[in-house]
């Protein structure tokens, strides 16, 4: 479990009181939640549960979904309301970065793979694109395996790998903030550590916010955990606090797989 | 281990008709697919037998090129006293009648029937080129924004209805069609309006009259256009839904704007599909006749598109009207009726008398028509193999 130190900077995203829903299904009630700088936070709880949802939230990303909206409350990153009528989404989506439960790397070479972010984003001087697909790859770890590859094409790695380069791929642009959906939910557990312990680099610079179903993994990584149940937010808290500890009855006996 | 004889077979089945139900269904089912196996290859057979001797002959170079590169010309079959029949044009005609002098006995013509059916296959070529550039831009559009922005809904059913109807049109429906559209009233830039012009709007310049483009390959590959058009539409549809969604969430989680995801994860990955079908489109197009009826296609043509008396340039004329007079050539490829496959076929078999020198001239044409869609439908199948391997997911 990670110990989470004493952290001075300001929250850089919060949830304030929000409501969600897609149509007239209501499936977030009131939800509030305080995001720390470069830390890891998990959202856990049983499917269905809306954990995807909210994550979603936080870069937009339910815009595609036609009649899903915000019905109460407001998301800010950074301090500002996301849902402002000012708010350039692919500026927004460039600083919240997001990588999805299946890994989906495009079937493009390695590099152009990484490059896209900052290729669709204007950046065409060779020089940069280069050094940050490097840099890229280096922060994801997968520089070294696969410097002397980077013109193969992407499905030819392992599922690990491939996820790791979506990675690679949402960090590229720098964003201040990454969302993870299940990150490692289809990957063998020696991939999963892997992308555990990148995670743990990652969040030196990065914020983390990660979706998954896999409570051991949550309590390895995470500094805060987030359980939801049912739309609602149960609990939030430390995450040693929140595993060994847990105010709420809810929160307990879904720990302990007493109901799920 | 036997199992005692005494005991019943527990799965033995009963004796009804419902067996023998099951194998009359299949004798029935099977029995139909086999005739539809036999009559493509009675189909193809039956052409190939007919027409191959027509284009392919036993000497070097073994392909009647005369067939497949002259005009088609009128046929004059002269007979002498022995019952020897000579074939030749026109000014052949006169030549080996004056040969023969007293030794002629009688001089046939079918028109259509002699020369080749070059004219027909440029004719046919232009066509498709002009159809399909019109169908794919205007289909490949409509099919991104039915699959990419359009909300779903009335409107979206409402297209989806008007394709299907589109589809659905007789295609002489369409020759109808590119007759008033088309060839009487599509505007066009001129400097005296027509008489018959609709309505004639001045520009200074010049005036755009809605007059028509008169029966010329733009007419009849636009109309051609309209028919193919359905069948683009709704290929290239399948083709971006088949590209995986997370592509595009992963492309718009990048920052991308919705045209930007289009055009670089959406786009590369459908072009594959949508090329092939629309070769099919191809073959379609230049099938029809119908639509190219009162639109495009003369049954008799003695010049191909870019044969044309133009004025002759002074000798002392700059570079700049060469080049200006090559470009007006060119444009007027489009401005020409042309001959094409499907209508010459036709003229051949309903136009003319019927005799073997007609019957000769419509089997070598059906038989390279055939040959023509048939490659077509081979590359597109190739293209298909081969662009799958690269694009994979």
């Amino acid at each position: 479990m990670v110990t989470p130190s004493p952290n001075s900077r300001p929250p850089l995203v919060q949830i304030r009181g929000m409501d969600f829903s897609y149509g007239r299904t209501r499936v977030l009630h009131d939800i509030s939640l305080e995001i720390e700088c470069h830390r890891v936070t998990a959202l856990i709880g049983p499917s269905g549960c809306g954990k995807s949802t909210l994550l979603r939230c936080i870069n937009r990303m339910n815009d595609r979904v036609v009649g899903a909206r915000v019905t109460k409350g407001a998301v800010m990153v950074k301090g500002k309301n996301i849902h402002d009528a000012d708010v350039d989404l692919t500026r927004l989506r460039r600083q919240v970065g997001m990588v999805f439960q299946k890994s989906n790397p495009f079937p493009k070479s390695l590099y152009e793979n990484v490059a896209y972010g900052l290729r669709i984003h204007g950046e065409k001087r060779k020089d940069v694109l280069d050094e940050a697909v490097e840099r890229a790859l280096r922060h994801a770890v997968l520089w070294d395996e696969l410097k002397d590859r980077l013109r193969a094409n992407a499905l030819t790695l392992s599922g690990g790998q491939q996820q790791r380069l979506c990675i690679a791929r949402a960090i590229a642009t720098r964003p201040e903030v990454l969302l993870l959906d299940e990150p490692c939910s289809a990957l063998d557990p020696i991939s999963t550590l892997k992308i555990e312990e990148l995670m743990h680099q990652l969040s030196r610079n990065h914020t983390i916010i990660m979706v998954t179903h896999n409570m051991q993994q949550a309590a390895r990584v995470s500094h805060h955990t987030a359980f939801l149940h049912l739309g609602r937010l149960v609990e939030f808290a430390p995450t040693e606090e929140l595993f060994t500890h847990p105010r709420e009855k809810l929160t307990e006996s879904y720990l302990r797989g007493t109901f799920s | 281990m036997k199992p005692a004889s005494s005991t019943e077979n527990p799965f033995a089945g009963d004796q009804s008709g419902i067996h023998r139900r099951e194998a009359a269904a299949r004798r029935v089912l099977r029995t139909g697919s086999y005739l539809v196996v036999l009559i493509t290859a009675a189909i193809l057979l039956h052409i190939f037998v007919k027409g191959a001797p027509v284009v392919f002959q036993p000497e070097w170079p073994f392909v009647n090129t005369k067939f497949l590169t002259e005009l088609p010309a009128t046929l004059h079959v002269i007979e002498d006293k022995q019952g020897h029949h000579i074939e030749t044009d026109v000014s052949g005609a006169d030549v080996i009648k004056k040969q023969l002098g007293g030794n002629f006995a009688s001089e046939k013509t079918i028109s259509h029937s002699g020369g080749g059916i070059l004219g027909p296959i440029v004719g046919t070529a232009l066509l498709v080129i002009v159809s399909v550039s019109v169908a794919l831009i205007l289909g490949v559009s409509c099919a991104i924004y039915l699959s990419e922005y359009a909300k779903k809904g009335k409107f979206l059913e409402t297209v989806r209805l008007a394709i299907l109807n589109l589809a659905g049109v007789p295609s002489v429906v369409f020759g109808l069609f590119g007759l008033g559209a088309f060839v009487l009233t599509a505007p066009k830039f001129v400097d005296v309006p027509a008489e018959r012009s609709v309505l004639a709007i001045p520009l200074g310049f010049t005036t755009l009259s809605f007059e028509g483009w008169d029966t010329c390959v733009l007419s009849g590959g636009f109309t051609l256009a309209f028919v193919i058009l359905p069948v683009i539409i709704t290929a290239s549809e399948q083709c971006l839904q088949a590209v995986p969604q997370g592509f595009r969430e992963t492309s718009m989680a990048l920052g991308a704007t919705r045209w930007q995801t289009i055009r670089y994860s959406v786009l590369p990955f459908a072009t594959p599909g949508i090329l092939t079908s629309s070769i099919l489109g191809i073959s379609r197009a230049a099938g029809e006749t119908a639509p190219i009826m009162f639109t495009a296609a003369l049954a008799f043509k003695d010049k191909l598109p870019w044969q044309k008396d133009l004025l002759p340039l002074p000798a002392d004329a700059s570079i700049f009207a060469h080049w200006e007079q090559s470009v007006s050539r060119f444009l007027g490829i489009f401005t020409e009726s042309v001959q094409a496959l499907p209508y010459h076929i036709y003229t051949l078999a309903a136009k003319i008398p019927q005799n073997e020198y007609a019957e000769r001239a419509q089997y070598g044409s059906v038989f390279v028509f055939l040959v023509l869609v048939a490659s077509l439908a081979a590359v597109s199948v190739w293209l298909r193999i081969h662009l799958r391997k690269k694009y994979q997911w």
